[in-house]
């Protein structure tokens, strides 16, 4: 049970291990608050839609089972666009077009298909919700680096010190891509190591 | 009956497909009651706001026949004049400001972006103070110009942002566009 | 580039190795340095310093990360050290020039498997970082020889948006604003001259490239001399002659078939013109080297010549 929730965090984080949900990785981390928003955005609709799934999978007929997940999802996803144009306007507005293409992140449709039309209610909502905090973390770490060296902050918070100049170029899609593929490799070169302990 | 709808399988998707559309319209309906108005509300304040910026004594906002032109009265005896939004293409993307010109359209009182994707660091300094307070007083007897690395000379003249002229280009290109059209309008009526 | 040297037939053992050519290179740069220094004085020296010495450092902790034995000593991170400086502008704040350097070995080669293994040249891949990084900084430029704090554009920046009057005396010594390297063609041709002479470079890629550009020129001239500047001012202006002597050439980077370096120069040449015409900066030296790096590999491919004894449309 725990692993369920636990394997979407590290073993089979959506961002570093299985490299899903790219555009809004790279398109919305030019801070840190961005990454969060689209972090959370994000494991609403999977949380919900893995257990609306997980409940009526029974009455999902196997052929048209793309088509009703999409609609679940859809559903979802305009949802959460509208309460964040209702309630946070600003954030809204930065993210722009990312919001209603969450519902074309991957890595939703993919719990959807291997998880949670398989398993039970609980086992779908802790599946998913690991799965929404593993890419959580993944685009706060991302927004947090672009953002302290493009801009001197962090969530909001100015850390660097007065006379810094701003890194431009890594809040620019430049710098998703680099910052990206550097976390990747030390995500890999940590992970290495600990699976050498183990043995 | 139900068991026989149940069993034919093309029967079953329909039904099933049906009521999953008929249950997330239902909640869209209600998730888009609960939001909308709160939703007109925020982007009307937004640009309450931005105006309120250009005309710190408005008493009072009014939009005219002419949608995104607004009609501003002052508090008792002091000037009002008129607040519109103006688009162009920028550097990448649409530049959207909210622009501030006295009752006889003869002088620009302030400017404010509200949308915009201009490069970080370049183009989007159109949104800092330093390039946008050039703009208050600016005179509008003649088309608003722009000029490289030195201190405007001429009356409607502002600097260009060092190393984003394209995205200061396109600002004085946009408002000139516009100020023209609202004239038009202004003097039509 | 010690080990395995990919190269079309026939294959000799010669006494060429990575040493002897960056030396070459090395030499090859010696009169742009001296430009440099004369013209823009400790600026030149501080920025030159700098670079070369982050190059260094990047390079042996780099090859002490990865595991693999340190080769400094092939001076190979001198020579980008010293080309990352030539494309820099004179006053850039030494740290810019320290960063950029430490990008240019460490993403540029080291993450990619070290010097043979890199698609990018590397001095270029920093300087277009930093342009992209600190905009501001990267194209603010300094007068020669008066050190003036008044900052002036180079003369390309100056003919795109107005009208120019070159001195072209001025562009061949050198005595323009600019990119420590790239203000004197009469350098550059002393550079140039001396790799032929050694072989250390292949005449093909400079020939096509400065060709490509010289030709584009003189066609877009004759239609209309008041839109368009002289063949002979995009020749000397801006960094065409350092990127198609020392950049563009760079082997690892480049197609290694005579047909491919031909397709090369080309392709850099007509980019290069693309981007001054038409693009939103006034020079695109740098980003046409970059994109034909790209396709390099590519390129090689494409340009495989024909095997000995084959007959042409059998393969």
């Amino acid at each position: 049970m725990l692993k369920d929730f636990l394997k979407g965090l590290w073993r089979e984080n959506p961002v570093f291990v299985q490299v899903l949900g790219m555009c809004p990785t790279l398109a919305v981390t030019t801070k840190a608050v961005f990454g969060a928003s689209m972090g959370m955005a994000t494991t609403f609709v999977v949380v919900s839609s893995s257990i609306v799934i997980s409940l009526i999978r029974r009455f999902i007929p196997e052929q048209v089972r793309i088509p009703m997940f999409t609609v679940i999802i859809a559903t979802f996803v305009t949802a959460a666009d509208y309460f964040l144009k209702a309630n946070f306007y600003q954030i809204s507005k930065a993210l722009g077009p990312y919001v209603p293409l969450i519902v074309v992140n991957c890595l939703i449709l993919g719990r959807a298909e291997a998880f949670a039309s398989k398993n039970g209610v609980f086992r779908s909502f802790l599946d998913a919700l690991g799965m929404g905090l593993g890419f959580t973390c993944a685009l706060v770490v991302l927004g947090a680096i672009r953002e302290v060296l493009g801009a001197g902050t962090v969530f909001g918070y100015r850390v660097m010190w007065d006379g810094f100049s701003n890194w431009i170029v890594m809040i620019l899609p430049a710098g998703a891509f680099l910052t990206l593929g550097l976390l990747v490799g030390v995500f890999n070169m940590v992970d290495k190591k600990i699976s050498v302990e183990k043995k | 009956m139900i068991k026989k709808i149940l069993n034919n399988n093309t029967l079953r998707m329909i039904t099933a497909l049906t009521v999953v559309g008929i249950f997330s319209g239902a909640v869209l309906v209600l998730v888009h009651n609960y939001t909308v108005p709160k939703i007109e509300a925020n982007k009307t304040k937004e640009t309450e706001t931005a105006i309120k910026e250009i005309f710190p004594s408005a008493a009072k906002i009014a939009e005219t026949v002419y949608p995104g032109v607004f009609k501003i009265t002052g508090h008792g005896g002091t000037p009002g004049g008129y607040a519109f939004i103006a688009a162009g293409n920028g550097y990448q993307g649409e530049i959207k400001m909210i622009v501030g010109v006295d009752a006889e359209m003869t002088t620009m009182l302030g400017m404010q972006v509200l949308e915009s994707q201009e490069t970080p660091g370049l183009g989007a300094e159109i949104v800092g103070s330093a390039f946008r307070d050039q703009f208050k007083g600016l005179s509008l007897a003649q088309p608003i110009t722009y000029i490289k690395n030195q201190k405007p000379e001429k009356p409607g003249q502002i600097e260009a942002i060092t190393g984003a002229t394209i995205s200061s280009k396109a600002v004085v290109n946009t408002l000139n566009k516009r100020i023209e059209q609202i004239r038009k309008k202004v003097k039509d009526k | 580039m010690e080990r395995l040297t990919i190269n079309i037939s026939p294959h000799v053992v010669s006494p060429v190795d990575t040493r002897y050519m960056m030396k070459g290179v090395l030499k090859a740069l010696i009169p742009a340095v001296a430009v440099s220094l004369f013209f823009f004085r400790w600026y030149a020296v501080g920025v030159i310093f700098t670079s070369v010495a982050g190059c260094v450092i990047a390079e042996y902790v780099g090859q002490k990360i990865r595991g693999k034995q340190v080769r400094v000593n092939d001076l190979s991170a001198v020579v980008t050290g010293l080309l990352l400086a030539m494309v820099l502008p004179p006053a850039i704040p030494l740290w810019m020039a320290f960063l950029g350097a430490i990008f240019a070995v460490l993403m540029g080669k080291e993450i990619f498997g070290g010097l043979g293994c890199n698609i990018f040249n590397p001095a270029l891949l920093a300087r277009a970082f930093l342009m992209a990084a600190f905009p501001v900084a990267l194209t603010t430029w300094t007068m020669p020889v008066t050190l003036d704090a008044m900052t002036t554009a180079t003369p390309l920046g100056l003919a795109k948006f107005g009208p120019y009057a070159a001195s072209y005396m001025s562009l061949f010594l050198g005595n323009v604003g600019g990119s420590l390297g790239e203000t004197s063609a009469l350098a550059l041709l002393l550079g140039l001259g001396y790799l032929l002479y050694c072989k250390i470079i292949d005449y093909r890629i400079p020939l096509a490239y400065i060709g490509t550009v010289v030709v584009l020129s003189t066609i877009f001239y004759f239609i209309s001399p008041d839109r368009f500047m002289p063949p002979q001012f995009y020749l000397l202006a801006g960094g065409l002659l350092l990127g198609a002597v020392f950049m563009a050439t760079d082997p690892v980077t480049s197609p290694i078939t005579p047909k491919g370096r031909w397709i090369f120069g080309i392709g850099c040449g007509l980019v290069t013109m693309i981007i001054r015409w038409w693009g939103g900066l006034p020079e695109g030296v740098m980003y046409s080297i970059l994109f034909m790096n790209a396709f390099t590999p590519l390129i090689n491919r494409m340009a495989r010549p024909r095997r000995f004894g084959m007959v042409r449309g059998k393969v």
